[in-house]
């Protein structure tokens, strides 16, 4: 079985995100980018489920800018076989990432597909159900265990307030959540080996995937600053501010 | 223009964040009809008919369902969209499940965790884990939307008096089962992944005091930690500790209790989204970085706001 | 770096491998080895008769940074190595030291005995040892100091008696880092020892490997040597790291086996010397650069009084008075130009192992070996001063030890110590690499200098006006005064001068580093980056250059009242 991995090079997640001078988006001039955190999550499962013999092949996938070589590099450092790299200078939107992996995994024919439940810079959440839905594929989304059976899979998800567990066939899609393993430190010779390792390069027309934005970006601002802290005269207000005011609690 | 509201819901009760849905599906404007789907779910139909603002409940009973399995309640939501302009989500774990796969379907955009509406198409969402807002237009005839809820102020509960109509299953998958659920988190938070953190200091004079904030902290489901101060008086153990030395946190809410706030015990929570900081002494710098203030004696304080908050 | 790649042997020393290496030990040191930094030093390395143990956290770290390959980075790949240039592993080395120089220790010793078997030992000693050595399976520690032999070792009295195909030891060693933990199976002591028939002082002097474990033919362990930890010291800092006093051959002997040939023990241990020099030079300004990081991050928070500087900007703290503004800059130029200096050492002998030109790698040789107590000694005792400005900038908070400033100071405050005081290190630079060979090197660097100064020439930058000025003076100072010296008979006044000597060629080269480092930022893309460089380098020549001058004069005025003193009067 082969597994596909989607990572996505992303601001670090130790850098605080400033907006930029025009207003259209963040500023990633001269700023660390790493591998999002969700997919160094999928990328480490990957791998556990190779080492445990039930996988041949892990498939580093990245989309975007040539940089985002870098980032598959690191998931081959990590211990992935190869990796695919859609380069486009143009914005991906969701919805365009989805197709973009369909298309790949319609040519690789993956039996698990594994991406981050969200990328840390937009947030958005999506991607992995897009790819699930484009397929007809089940979708185990915010995976904190995931257990291989045959051609079956039994999948702990995170739900609010608690655990849900469902069985899907596969092929199947995965999105990970935090708590589904601690990703490795890449190895030396596995960094020194990953530049050895194949990683094609192809195109969104070569794919046939229309990657046009369906959403128009108006602006981007800084989010309200905090406000000034105010003393309370009661427990009763406070626990009101909280409730109404700060929505907390 | 008519916007679906997909209830949030667990057979039996309608959740408040429907409440918020529906509010922000006002803003959108046109009407707005509520769709219950799950298993033995009459109770919520008829709860969301008597939501205030809603003009149409739409109720399917079907074992398919019961657990809001994407793979089914998509394809299901496909089949209605054509007669709406927005269809909207609670940002729960099971609206965020739910509409991308809906939206892949349609050949629509999604758009995520809306925290405003500007307009019929155009929305602010926070991106970079809220350190910035963006402000997004669509151009797609159906709009699929995940709503933060604790951005809209509910709508009343009461008050409405929608009809109920009942509509047919669509297409079962047989790629996915439901197992179960685990739902009773009994153990309490994590220190640093908490969403709340009760925090005690100095001013808890003893470490059975701190079975108080063990109580708030349960009716809270916060974790407990506590500052430098009270670790080395021996009230808590080293793991409770907060600050430069300790655990950096940065929860939703972090209420700090007898802690004067010294600069090694700021580092490690000045991140925390609201600060609340109950101290007697109205010169603590605590007070500096604090959103809410209270100068009383915490004795008197935190037995109050425990009652308050069991109150409800 | 790109020259350096393209020494025979370095092909794989690529800029993605390079860059890939340098962020996958950057995420090591900050998500494993910064976190236990503080810990470690709270709960320090403990004594037991069993043997010491290391703090909470430490072995599993250590575990994960074998296993991770960090150990072998540059070291030879017949025996498992990955062979990566030195260049490369200083860079690396100061991430282990910034983020934890008591952890990034242990794997120095390491590298310092495995340079030494690898460069003296008997194939069959090298199959036994290096494999598990470079891998980080074992690790090394060095055994010179004895309570009577520390920076003169001709004292060394340890005894070594032949025994068959081994020799037994006998005697007591001090400072021993890493002499004992539990982090690892097994430890490879290189003792120097006398054999019984050895000539005194110096030359007398052999070097052996002592392992805790003796090894079996097939390379599993065996029984225990007779090599022990007896005690560790109490420190001023490095807390988690053990310095052990070490006892060999309490009962029948400890098992030692003869690297090389007898009484070449010393010429062995300075064959290793410059590489561990090189590295606590890097010590010395990683630690700093990590009080750097601390203070800024401080003083970017902290606030006080209004500011006069940025008055507009979100970031009202400290940072923008002045004074906090200078302390800062004065820590951040001198931290880059200590690094420059390491980086051209590590190059100096990358190039000298590999270059394909005998002439090209004497010279290089040489230059390495200049530039190797220059960055020991300045490096290190400027290092100190910036974790105290570091402590400065933090002012009262700063004295407190939870806030961590302190740590760094009191961690660095043994830098300028082992591996050599700053006086053994300016005896070295103005006897043995200076005076010895007429000025040589010093005649090299020099030329190397005033092809910089020519090259500033061609600048347009605002900031080379400065660099031309500062570098003209480094050259005519560093050149007047190595004309002296090295014609200076009298012992006497030479020995006074030397740290002063050792002092000024740091700012001079530091001057010669900014310089080039105004010239690269004339040629990069990226502006933002050019114009940072520029401000801290016009900083360097402002305010740091100056103080080449005053050891200038300092060599030159020889106060000879002091010296000429009674004793009994100071």
């Amino acid at each position: 079985m082969k597994i596909l991995v989607a990572v996505k090079r992303v601001l670090d997640y130790n850098v605080k995100a400033r907006v930029n001078a025009e207003g259209t988006g963040i500023d990633l001039a001269n700023v660390k980018m790493s591998m999002n955190p969700f997919d160094e999550i999928a990328v480490e499962e990957a791998l556990r489920i190779k080492e445990a013999g039930k996988a041949d092949e892990v498939i580093a996938v990245s989309m975007g800018v040539s940089q985002s070589q870098e980032t598959i590099r690191t998931a081959l450092a990590m211990g992935a076989d190869r990796g695919i790299l859609v380069e486009t200078e143009e914005e991906l939107q969701p919805l365009a990432v989805a197709k973009l992996l369909a298309a790949i995994a319609k040519r690789e024919e993956p039996g698990l597909v594994i991406v981050g439940k969200q990328a840390i810079d937009d947030d958005s959440n999506q991607t992995g159900q897009m790819f699930a839905a484009l397929m007809d594929w089940p979708q185990a989304t915010f995976a904190s265990e995931v257990e291989i059976n045959g051609d079956k899979m039994k999948v702990t998800r995170e739900v609010d307030g608690g655990l849900e567990s469902i069985d899907v066939a596969m092929p199947a899609l995965v999105t990970t959540d935090l708590r589904l393993n601690e990703p490795r430190y890449a190895k030396l010779p596995n960094i020194m080996k990953a530049k050895k390792k194949p990683l094609d390069t192809l195109t969104p027309a070569e794919l046939e995937v229309d990657i046009t934005s369906r959403l128009k970006v108006v602006k981007v601002e800084e989010p309200e600053q905090r406000k000034a802290g105010e003393i309370v005269g009661s427990v009763a207000d406070l626990v009101d501010k909280l409730k109404n005011e700060a929505k907390v609690i | 223009m008519t916007t679906l509201v997909i209830a949030d819901h667990d057979n039996n009760e309608l959740k408040p964040s429907t409440l918020s849905v529906v509010s922000a599906a006002q803003k959108v404007g046109g009407d707005v009809v509520v769709l219950v789907a799950g298993q033995n779910c009459g109770a919520v139909a008829e709860s969301a008919a008597k939501v205030a603002g809603v003009s149409k409940v739409l109720q399917c009973d079907d074992a398919a369902y019961a657990n809001q399995l994407a793979e089914n309640m998509a394809p299901f939501i496909e089949g209605l969209a054509a007669d709406y302009s927005h269809i909207m989500f609670a940002n729960t774990a099971s609206g965020k499940n739910i509409m991308p796969r809906v939206a892949a379907k349609l050949d629509m955009a999604g758009i995520s965790d809306i925290t405003e509406v500007v307009g019929a198409d155009t929305y602010i969402r926070p991106i970079y884990a809220g350190n910035a807002m963006m402000t997004v237009q669509s151009g797609d005839s159906c709009q699929l939307i995940t709503v933060r809820t604790t951005a809209f102020d509910p709508v009343a509960a009461e008050g409405g008096s929608a009809s109920v109509e009942s509509v047919g299953a669509g297409s079962v998958s047989d790629k996915v089962s439901w197992i179960g659920q685990e739902l009773t988190k009994s153990d309490r938070p994590e220190l640093t992944s908490a969403s709340i953190v009760v925090s005690g200091g100095r001013g808890m004079q003893n470490g059975e005091n701190f079975a108080m904030l063990e109580a708030l902290a349960e009716k809270l489901n916060a974790a407990v930690g506590a500052s430098r101060a009270a670790v080395d008086a021996g009230f808590v153990p080293n793991d409770y500790q907060v600050g430069q030395t300790g655990k950096v946190v940065a929860p939703d809410l972090y209420i700090a209790i007898g802690i004067s706030g010294a600069i090694q015990h700021l580092a490690g929570m000045k991140d925390s989204k609201v600060i609340v900081a109950i101290n007697k002494d109205e010169e603590a710098p605590i007070f500096q970085v604090a959103d809410y203030g209270l100068v009383a004696d915490l004795f008197d304080a935190v037995p109050e706001l425990d009652a308050a908050l069991a109150a409800g | 770096m790109a020259d350096v790649a393209a020494l025979p042997g370095y092909e794989d020393a690529t800029p993605d491998i390079v860059s890939a290496i340098l962020e996958e030990a950057g995420k090591f040191a900050s998500e494993v080895l910064a976190p236990l930094n503080w810990d470690g030093d709270q709960l320090g390395a403990k004594w037991t008769a069993d043997g010491v143990t290391t703090p909470a956290g430490w072995k599993e770290a250590y575990q994960q940074f074998s296993e991770s390959g960090w150990n072998s980075l540059a070291f030879d790949p017949t025996y498992g190595g990955q062979g990566m240039p030195g260049l490369l592993s200083a860079a690396v080395q100061e991430m282990w030291h910034s983020s934890n120089m008591a952890f990034g220790l242990c794997p120095l010793l390491t590298q310092g005995a495995v340079y030494a078997i690898e460069s003296h030992a008997s194939d069959e000693l090298k199959q036994t040892y290096l494999e598990k050595m470079i891998a980080g399976t074992w690790t090394g520690t060095m055994n010179l100091t004895e309570p009577q032999a520390g920076s003169d070792l001709a004292a060394v009295r340890t005894s070594a008696e032949p025994a068959g195909d081994h020799y037994l030891i006998k005697g007591q060693k001090i400072y021993i880092t890493y002499g004992d933990h539990d982090m690892t199976e097994n430890t490879i002591h290189l003792v120097l020892a006398r054999t019984p028939d050895a000539p005194a002082g110096v030359k007398g002097i052999s070097l052996f490997i002592v392992p805790k474990f003796l090894v079996n033919a097939d390379g599993t362990l065996g029984e225990r040597n007779d090599a022990r930890c007896v005690s560790i010291e109490h420190k001023l800092g490095i807390h988690a790291s053990p310095t052990c006093v070490m006892s060999f051959g309490d009962n029948d002997g400890a098992i030692g086996y003869l690297v090389g040939e007898e009484n070449r023990g010393l010429m062995y241990m300075f064959t290793m010397m410059n590489e561990a020099r090189l590295a606590v030079g890097i010590e010395g300004y990683g630690i700093a650069e990590m009080a750097y990081q601390r203070a800024l991050a401080f003083a970017r928070d902290r606030k006080q009084g209004p500011v006069l500087l940025e008055k507009d900007s979100d970031v009202q703290g400290i940072v923008n008075h002045p004074d906090v503004r200078r302390m800062l800059m004065t820590m951040r130029s001198q931290i880059e130009a200590a690094r420059v200096m390491a980086y051209d050492c590590a190059a100096a002998f990358d190039f000298a192992a590999r270059h394909t030109d005998d002439e090209v790698r004497a010279r290089f040789q040489r230059r390495g070996e200049l530039l190797t107590p220059i960055v020991k000694g300045w490096s290190t005792e400027v290092g100190v001063d910036l974790c105290s400005l570091g402590v400065q900038i933090h002012g009262g908070m700063g004295f407190i030890e939870e806030t961590g400033a302190a740590q760094h100071l009191r961690d660095s405050r043994i830098t300028p110590i082992y591996e050599g005081t700053t006086g053994i290190q300016a005896n070295d630079l103005l006897g043995r690499k200076t005076q010895y060979d007429g000025g040589k090197a010093v005649d090299e660097l020099l030329e190397d200098m005033r092809a910089t100064h020519e090259a500033l020439a061609g600048s347009a930058n605002p900031v080379a006006a400065k660099a031309k000025a500062a570098l003209g003076d480094a050259i005519e100072m560093t050149a007047s005064v190595s004309q002296k010296l090295v014609a200076e008979k009298n012992p006497v006044l030479a020995a006074s001068a030397a740290t002063d000597y050792l002092m000024m060629m740091g700012f001079t080269t530091g001057s010669w580093a900014m310089a080039r480092i105004v010239l690269a930022a004339d040629n990069t893309e990226d502006r933002a980056f050019g114009n940072l460089q520029c401000a801290i380098a016009g900083f360097y020549f402002d305010k740091i250059a100056t103080h080449a001058k005053a050891h200038h004069l300092a060599i030159q005025n020889s106060a000879s009242e002091y010296y000429e003193l009674d004793q009994a009067l100071l």
